[in-house]
């Protein structure tokens, strides 16, 4: 039986509660907030045998294998390197960490300890997702993906939310190094390093704050991006993250030299695009038959898994978090390599970097419309 | 109407500081108003820094005249801020609270986590004689007993409100443990008051014991039930009541106003004076069917659907129930200041206007 733990108490923790429980073969053995309350009342909810506002107290009374860090990212390195210190795996939610130094030493001190420690990219694990990923390593592509766009929508959604971000100096979003980006960005950032092999490639990034925000007396809260990646002028992605746009897309688009994908997060749907044409009007007739045959056959594999249940929200967070425990129990490889939470880490410093620099240089202010900025690494 | 209370029945003068929690919101800015009509004069009143506080400075424009109120932003949730704000205060409304949330870490959180800091912000000072709590109706069980059954102040509060799907009324369920352990353990004079759904200007939504619009469909699911409609002026009168009133340490008020419509009536009137839009009525077999089937479904599917529709919540909000306000007119005197016709027309009018602007 695996003894697994959870420190921080706040919403997302119930999403992991609720994932760990339908896990055969684990328990829930405590439940951690500096706030005594917030921990009593996760604890009520779920069957957890523990709860505790220390986290030394934690580990040494309820004894976790595994430990999942879902307090805010701030907290992230320090948590994170003292349950590894104690000799406990460690799920850490996303972002990683503050930035790519903390990662790298939270990652060798994992490496050092002979633990195991992964991030909630739980998105890249949903069905559409990993039916994708199947189809890259079966070869659809016809190589190596040449070129990527990812979209990440976000919608300020519940005008409490927007409304308390954007009033509020003090909010805890805004002491991210990246803002609102930070807190948001890591999911289509980590799609596009998942197919890079280096480890820095070039970032050429655009930020600024939009029209709606700056009507509302925003300066700093950067919440339209754009970004280039490229991996020494062979493989190429655009990232887009953007509050306004509409539809707020979630989507992966990836070619290679042969076929491309296109990956629909919020339909789940995963759609082939041909690299072949046919002959003449062929062209126009037959490709739009095989994208509503597509489109019918996702249909019906979203059907046939929400009749098997199997079609949850949170799908893709009990995937991955299986998939973690399966890797420490049969010593295999973890779910999301290394490399890809660093470099992930890596293209978010960089841009977060840029998109500060102009604001330090003051010569451009973030809600104008700089020209773009080069950082090789 | 008004209800009265003469000066020698309340535990403050109208010199002594009263502090407002949520006093930007909706019922929050009427209390104020209340007050400062009462002619209270020493009024602290506490927003959040996202609150739109506007309307709250209007209205203290419009009726502070000399008195002095003072106010403040900070978070419940920092003991600092809550010690702060709890400085010389004689009487607390305590009306912020996670409304709306259906994450129940963050109602739990704005709930619970804050009524708590605030009692001990309260206790830290020792000028406390009254803490006003604000409750729900939707911590009452209703199951158990027969449809059409009285539901009053002695009626059971849920024991598993973790069951019920509802994060606002686990959080209410819980705030209001809460209070009762401090009252018990240090003494905390406080008062509880559960507001029905409170409506009117300001909040133009429909209330679910009324039915839920899904699919371009509002499925009508209260049929002849009387709906525990409370007007805001009406409310906020009777928490007013529950902070002055000698004698009624310990006591929870339900608020509801007199002649409640039915919630057949009330949408035959919504969609006269509002807007018309397709309904289809439930009865209410098929809405306890439906919310079985619900409930067994989440249960077997291990929450692809979530727990949201489950007989306890059909208990709660669709059995029918006949409600009373007895209790807050003997102890407090309370009288509705709007009836229920008139809130009604008020209310109707203000959804007019919000779709005209929408």
């Amino acid at each position: 039986m695996l003894k697994v733990a959870i420190v921080g108490c706040g919403k997302i923790a119930d999403s992991h509660a609720a994932q760990i429980n339908r896990i055969q073969g684990v328990e829930l053995v405590g439940v951690c907030d500096r706030e005594e309350l917030m921990a009593k009342q996760l604890h009520d909810r779920f069957s957890v045998k523990g709860y505790f506002s220390d986290l030394t107290e934690l580990i040494h009374e309820a004894h976790p294998d595994v430990v999942h860090i879902t307090t805010p990212p701030q907290s992230h390195f320090e948590i994170a390197k003292q349950c590894l210190l104690q000799g406990c795996h460690v799920y850490v939610e996303k972002p990683f960490t503050l930035d790519a130094i903390e990662a790298e030493k939270l990652i060798q001190l994992a490496e050092q300890k002979a633990l195991k420690i992964t991030v909630g990219h739980d998105d890249q694990f949903r069905h559409a997702a990993r039916r994708m990923r199947s189809l890259v390593a079966g070869g659809y592509l016809g190589g190596s993906p040449l070129h990527m766009e990812s979209y990440y929508g976000y919608e300020f959604g519940e005008l409490g939310y927007a409304s308390g971000l954007l009033r509020d100096e003090q909010h805890w979003v805004r002491r991210l190094p990246g803002k609102l980006l930070h807190n948001v960005i890591s999911h289509g950032i980590a799609r596009i390093a998942e197919f890079f092999t280096t480890a820095t490639p070039l970032v050429i990034s655009h930020g600024f704050v939009s029209p709606l925000l700056r009507r509302m007396g925003e300066r700093q809260l950067v919440d339209e991006v754009r970004v280039i990646v490229s991996e020494e002028e062979r493989v190429t992605a655009y990232f887009t993250f953007s509050s306004q746009m509409r539809p707020a897309l979630h989507q992966f688009r990836v070619y290679g030299p042969k076929n491309g994908l296109v990956l629909d997060q919020d339909n789940e749907t995963l759609i082939k695009l041909r690299g072949g044409r046919y002959p003449s009007y062929m062209e126009q007739f037959v490709p739009p038959l095989n994208f509503a045959r597509q489109y019918a056959g996702n249909f019906l594999e979203n059907l046939r898994l929400f009749l098997a249940c199997d079609f949850h929200p949170k799908a893709g967070m009990k995937f991955l978090i299986e998939s973690f425990y399966q890797s420490i129990v049969k010593s295999g490889p973890v779910p999301i390599p290394y490399r890809e939470i660093l470099l992930t880490s890596r293209i978010m410093d960089t841009i977060f970097e840029q998109i500060d620099r102009r604001a330090l240089d003051g010569s451009e202010e973030l809600d104008s419309m700089p020209s773009f900025t080069k950082s090789p690494h | 109407m008004k209800g009265t209370i003469l000066p020698e029945k309340m535990i403050i003068c109208p010199e002594d500081l009263i502090l407002v929690t949520g006093a930007a919101g909706f019922i929050g800015s009427k209390l104020v108003e209340i007050l400062l009509e009462r002619g209270f004069r020493n009024l602290r009143c506490f927003a959040r820094p996202s609150s739109n506080s506007a309307k709250l400075k209007s209205i203290v424009q419009r009726c502070g005249g000399a008195a002095r109120v003072e106010i403040i932003t900070g978070n419940l949730l920092s003991r600092e801020d809550c010690i702060a704000a709890a400085k010389d205060v004689t009487l607390v409304y305590h009306l912020a609270a996670g409304r709306g949330q259906k994450m129940y870490a963050d109602a739990y959180m704005n709930s619970v986590v804050t009524t708590r800091n605030l009692i001990e912000g309260c206790l830290h000072h020792h000028s406390l004689r009254r803490f006003v709590s604000i409750s729900s109706f939707s911590v009452y069980s209703n199951t158990g007993k027969p449809g059409g059954r009285l539901l009053d102040e002695s009626c059971p509060v849920e024991q598993h409100p973790e069951l019920r799907g509802d994060a606002y009324a686990f959080a209410k369920v819980k705030q209001d443990e809460l209070v009762a352990h401090y009252r018990k353990k240090f003494g905390v004079p406080a008062v509880i008051v559960r507001p029905g759904y409170v409506y009117g200007p300001g909040n133009e939504g429909i209330t679910g014991r009324v039915g839920i619009g899904t699919f371009g469909i509002f499925l009508h699911l209260g049929g002849s039930n009387r709906i525990p409609l409370t007007f805001v002026d009406n409310c906020a009168e009777a928490i007013v009541l529950a902070g002055l009133k000698q004698g009624v340490d310990g006591e929870i008020f339900n608020v509801v106003d007199d002649d409640l419509p039915s919630s057949r009536e009330f949408l035959r009137l919504y969609k006269r004076h509002v807007r018309r839009f397709p309904s289809v009525y439930l009865p209410h077999m098929l809405s306890y069917l439906l919310c079985y089937l619900w409930e067994k479904y989440s249960q077997w599917s291990e929450g692809q659907l979530p727990p949201v529709y489950s007989r306890k919540e059909w208990h709660t909000a669709w059995k029918p129930t006949r409600y009373t306000n007895e209790k807050l007119k003997s102890l407090l005197g309370w009288m509705p200041r709007v009836s229920s016709r008139e809130g009604l027309c008020r209310f109707f009018e203000s959804c007019k206007q919000k779709g005209r602007h929408a």
